[in-house]
């Protein structure tokens, strides 16, 4: 008999500490669902879900619940996180961090720099002293010969959920101290055709967005007899930004006999287990079937003529093109179908159960559909559909589900993805996200333009919480010279993701290594992306190596919370937080204090609380005892006004922020500006292509590129961050282990048009067009309909011929040289033509040949490539 | 005695289980209950997924699977260490202090749950987190059950679980080990399809469909709804069925359907 050892006792399982952590990539100075941190001798034991009744009683939480038919949801009282918040010991302790400041071997600040190594040559280990040094030097040396002005910053996107230590932003606070700089102006990557098309027909909104969305979740529960997810993907988006709440609602819905429709090109996530029906559609062809289900409302009267009447603007305009008045093309499903891909007879089936099913609209950010060509048209027709059926009547809503419309917590002065309730010191780094506030900017999605082909003028600088009135801005870059405009010679990133997560990737490449550019600089915990093209490398570190606090506010999780940061483990390396890392630049240049307002962790995390006014819920000391205070569920909740009910109810009373007050389905302020512009007229349309874009199959590149290639965000990253967790890069759908022993990036296609390419599961795979070749591993499957390969964006770069072959499969290297549209900045990184192929044994020996210390960088089998790869003789 | 009851209905194959089971035992030691497990490679919560069906009719199923912790454990009766015990809670453990990495285990296992330590030389698998059940009062569930963010894995005494296990199923019931894992919606194949006609390019809605199964005669019926889409599910393995979808005097018969996968059977066209 064995000997049965295991009784209490039998093992120590004790630990030093707990402490609560945000461990959601999103960041913006937003929490997520919280977790706690075990922690023993230094290191982490475990990542587990916080239980938000660990220190309080539930009932002081006022728990809120829907109820559908005698069927009740509520809270189950604990944090929700994603898997890679769980295997963040995988992310802190990965191979992959940056240990201590670097410097590229053959750049030298006093001879030659060699730019058109970046992304090539290797890099030396260097002193903080010597590294802050060399910044402050080129900072002075620049602002000497060119001014401010020529100094890049790059400051902005999501990254991990801190407020002291935000990842972003900091460097664009510490040089406007000193005289200011030019702005890399984030555009809205994930939300572009709300942006650029559905604010011209309801007003600005959340980024474009349907607002408000109070309590639209409760009443989409009551109501709702079916629910859209279209282009959503309501299992993968949510775990970036707060946890997984989002699929207990579909379970729960699913409970209710709430139909859950999926139109999509892929078997998303969440489709995959929620669907009641997939509708696949081809990438970025959605506008098409949108404009059939109009002309089936139409030709049957199906749609709410008095709402139309009384709430909306130019439905006579948008019927004589639909009917085909217009242009002599009445949009017809059978004219939808060839273009679409989805059978005449289930558009018509789709516009009816629309018609006379009370139909709200899922998303979770724009999933691929609002990120192509052109974006802002399905966004304006989805506008135009849900008020041809009433939009804010019960059950009838746009919703980023669970993002908006959850119960409201008390003392909450919002729910935003950025919170302005904290101190100005606080949000001013982060403001490089969301607002342009440099003095001269460039949008993000031409950045490459600005380096290799300027001028640039544009329309609408992009920025995220910008007015929509400022789409109608004309910006130029250069500025003007008086006023201290001048091309960029400088560029300094932090988190950087543009190669891998925005447009034009390989021509980004090209520009960052651009002899103009004389420096970069950037700071990152990783050494990954556009780390690779910099100059000099600062590590920072990650969340849990700093004292912090974070207001777990943003919607989307069961109770809102406000979380108190304690140190985890001390920093890898001679890594510093991001906001030590600029401070000791500052100290360099004479600003130490001005920057640091000579405050403490301890000030400002008390500044914190007393901002967001906590002590209405628990003192200073207590909070600082229990780490953490959920904020109670408002008592009068549900008496909260339900999304655009008032201006259903009486839109004279209650009018949009719109011009006319009303749905504009016709935007007479697009008439007025854009006359003449094809791309977004005044009413939307069905645009087959145009100078900027030539991405439909009926193009004669199609012979060349028959694919259509979508692009969502990621399952198992956000944007660029995590691409290195061992315990996600295992799992079957995050990579492809190719023959090499190699992970590479998914890219799925349908059994039948990989038959017709000899492609196979698992190959070693080259998707490419003029603009490139990205290689990826074969997932050959039926998640996927013919005529589409899929990509998700943000895969870690790992460039062989920079600008040229990534084998990393970061797809964004292939993607569209246009914005969204002439007049539109944005990112169209879905929905274009690409052709994949084999590679052949031949094409890829001959790759190893020419380079052959590309491809055997040093590799991890479980986290892939790791720091040596980039060190000189391998730091040795 | 303990069981795991596994709703599949309310599965979302987040992987957080196989994550947590991973950040639990992956660098940290736990003898005698468990010694570190390695970083990759193993998977003592196994989350699986399928891919089941066509365009466009295609269903994902997960199923987390693990060690069934069998009151029959062929694991325990085959090791001739004697390194494998059953606990009074019902949950079996390999000592691997006692464990001479033979395999034999390994290769015993109907479930595939053991996992060969090449660095330790020992077996490893499942321990219901027995080391926080015993050792830490603020534990009474194993890791992966406390991180699922649905409640589709539960654990607990196997009396307060009855109701579930009556209309529960096991995997591998044919090996007879008795497993203390519980599963409900185990996937099932199905059969589905559109039926439409092609003239008036029309979805047929309330179609009668009557599925038969060739050998048995079981029938099995279904009407198209508002997308002309009509679903068998939970039909057996591997069974060969012939399908009649009519309507209004029409009628369209599909012969030879086989249930060795599941099925979608595209847009059918009926005039």
């Amino acid at each position: 008999m064995a000997v049965q050892k295991t009784k209490k006792g039998a093992t120590d399982t004790s630990v030093d500490k707990t402490v609560v952590r945000a461990l959601a990539l999103g960041g913006l100075l937003g929490g997520c669902d919280p977790s706690c941190v075990d922690v023993k001798d230094g290191k982490i034991v475990r990542i587990r879900p916080m239980h938000f009744d660990w220190k309080y009683e539930r009932e002081s939480f006022n728990p809120w619940k829907f109820e559908r038919d005698g069927k009740v949801l509520e809270s189950n009282f604990k944090g929700m996180p994603s898997p890679w918040s769980l295997s963040y010991k995988k992310r802190t302790y990965s191979p992959n961090r940056i240990k201590y400041p670097l410097k590229r071997v053959d750049w030298d600040p006093k001879g030659d720099r060699n730019t058109q190594n970046r992304g090539k040559s290797k890099y030396v280990r260097i002193s903080w002293d010597e590294a802050t040094d060399i910044i402050a030097d080129e900072v002075k040396r620049i602002h000497k010969e060119y001014g401010p002005l020529a100094i890049l910053a790059q400051g902005d996107g999501h990254g991990e959920c801190k407020t002291i230590n935000t990842p972003h932003g900091h460097q664009a606070r510490l040089l406007e101290m000193l005289g200011g700089f030019t702005q890399q102006v984030r555009n809205p990557d994930s939300w572009e055709g709300f942006y650029w098309g559905s604010k011209h027909v309801w007003g600005q909104g959340i980024v474009g967005m349907m607002d408000p969305s109070d309590n639209c979740m409760k009443d989409m529960t009551e109501h709702c007899d079916q629910v859209l997810f279209w282009g959503c993907d309501p299992e993968t988006t949510p775990w970036g930004f707060v946890g997984q709440f989002a699929s207990r609602l579909c379970f729960y819905w699913t409970e209710c006999d709430i139909k859950q429709v999926y139109i999509c090109p892929d078997l998303n996530y969440g489709a995959a287990v929620h669907a009641d029906k997939w509708i696949p559609i081809l990438p970025n062809t959605d506008a098409a079937m949108q404009l059939a289900i109009i002309y089936m409302w139409l030709k049957e009267g199906t749609y709410d003529k008095e709402y139309v009447k009384t709430h909306t603007i130019g439905m006579d305009k948008v019927e004589d093109y639909v009917m085909g008045k217009e242009d002599g093309v009445p949009k017809t499903p059978e004219w939808a179908s060839k273009k679409c891909g989805v059978p005449e007879w289930t558009i018509k089936a789709l516009a009816r159960e629309f018609a006379s099913k009370i139909t709200s609209i899922a998303h979770y950010f724009g999933g691929s559909m609002f990120r192509g060509p052109y974006s802002h048209e399905p966004a304006r027709l989805e506008c135009i559909l849900l008020g041809m059926q009433g939009l804010g009547g019960p059950g009838v809503h746009q919703v980023q589900i669970t993002y908006g419309g959850m119960p409201r917590a008390e003392g909450l002065e919002s729910t935003r993805f950025f919170n302005p309730s904290l101190p100005e010191r606080l949000t001013k780094p982060t403001q490089t996200t969301i607002r342009a506030w440099g003095k001269q900017l460039i949008p993000k999605t031409l950045i490459h333009t600005a380096i290799l082909n300027p001028p640039l003028d544009f329309w609408g600088n992009g920025g995220i919480e910008e007015p929509v009135e400022d789409q109608f801005v004309h910006y130029k870059y250069p500025i003007e010279k008086e006023k201290g405009g001048t091309e960029i010679h400088m560029m300094w990133t932090d988190t950087p993701c543009r190669i891998t997560c925005w447009n034009c990737g390989h021509e980004t490449i090209i520009a960052e290594r651009d002899p103009k550019i004389e420096f970069i600089v950037a700071q990152h915990p990783w050494l990954e992306n556009d780390c690779l093209y910099a100059d000099i490398i600062l590590p920072t570190n990650t969340n849990l190596e700093v004292d912090d606090i974070v207001t777990n506010t943003r919607q989307g999780t069961q109770h809102h919370s406000v979380i108190l940061m304690d140190q985890a483990i001390k920093p890898i390396g001679e890594s510093k937080s991001d906001y030590e890392a600029v401070l000791e630049v500052a100290k360099k240049l004479g600003k130490g204090d001005e920057f640091s307002e000579g405050k403490t962790t301890k000030d400002l995390q008390q500044e914190v609380f007393s901002n967001m006014k906590l002590e209405k819920f628990i003192s200073w000391d207590k909070f600082e005892e229990n780490k953490y205070v959920v904020l109670p569920t408002a008592k009068d909740w549900e008496d909260d006004p339900v999304g655009l009910r008032p201006f259903y109810e009486d839109p004279e009373k209650n009018p949009l922020p719109t011009p006319t007050g009303k749905l504009e389905f016709y935007s007479e302020s697009i008439a007025k500006n854009f006359p003449d512009d094809k791309e977004r007229p005044p009413i939307p349309k069905w645009v087959e292509k145009s100078a900027m874009h030539d991405e439909r199959v009926s193009s004669w590149r199609a012979n060349a590129y028959p694919l259509l290639l979508m692009s969502n965000h990621g399952r198992w990253r956000v944007h660029s961050q995590a691409d290195d967790v061992a315990w996600s890069r295992e799992v079957v759908t995050c990579k492809v282990k190719g023959e090499d022993g190699y992970l590479y990036e998914p890219v799925w296609i349908n059994p039948i048009d990989a038959e017709a390419r000899g492609i196979k599961m698992g190959d070693i795979v080259k998707v490419h067009n003029e603009r490139g070749i990205v290689l990826c591993g074969a997932r050959v499957w039926e998640r996927v309909m013919p005529g589409v390969a899929y990509v998700d964006h943000g895969a870690r770069h790992d460039p062989i011929i920079p600008g040229v072959l990534d084998r990393g499969g970061a797809i964004n290297c292939i993607s569209g040289e246009g914005i969204t549209s002439e007049k539109c900045v944005g990112q169209a990184t879905s929905g274009y033509l690409v052709e994949v192929s084999k590679v052949k044994g031949e094409e890829m020996d001959q790759w190893r040949r020419e380079y052959p210390d590309e491809f055997n960088r040093p590799y991890d089998e479980a986290a892939g490539l790791c720091f040596e790869a980039w060190l000189d003789k391998g730091g040795k | 005695m303990k069981v795991f009851a596994i709703d599949l209905s309310i599965c979302n194959g987040c992987y957080c289980c196989q994550v947590a089971c991973k950040d639990e035992h992956v660098g940290n030691d736990w003898t005698p209950y468990a010694k570190p497990q390695p970083n990759i490679g193993q998977f003592w919560m196994n989350l699986t997924e399928e891919v089941r069906g066509q365009v466009p009719k295609v269903k994902v199923s997960y199923i987390p699977q693990l060690c069934n912790h069998c009151d029959d454990a062929p694991c325990i009766s085959g090791c001739e260490a004697q390194a494998i015990y059953k606990r009074e809670d019902g949950l079996v453990i390999i000592d691997g202090d006692t464990c001479v990495g033979c395999q034999l285990c390994e290769d015993n296992c109907p479930h595939d749950a053991i996992y060969f330590n090449k660095n330790l030389n020992i077996a490893q698998k499942c321990t219901g987190c027995s080391h926080l059940l015993d050792n830490d009062e603020n534990w009474d569930v194993p890791r992966c059950v406390d991180q699922c963010p649905t409640g589709a894995i539960q654990f607990g005494e196997e009396a307060d679980f009855a109701d579930f296990i009556k209309g529960a199923e096991v995997i591998n019931p044919e090996a007879g080990t008795k497993s203390r894992v519980y599963y409900k919606a185990l996937p099932k194949k199905f059969v589905g399809g559109t039926l439409y006609d092609p003239v008036e390019k029309e979805v047929i809605i309330g179609a009668n469909c009557t599925l038969k199964d060739v050998e048995s005669n079981e029938t099995f019926s279904a009407t198209t709804d508002n997308f002309g889409d009509f679903w068998f599910h939970g039909l057996k393995d591997d069974r060969t069925f012939s399908l009649d979808l009519e309507k209004d005097g029409k009628k369209v018969t599909i012969a030879d359907i086989c249930t060795d996968k599941d099925l979608s059977l595209g847009d059918i066209p009926m005039q």
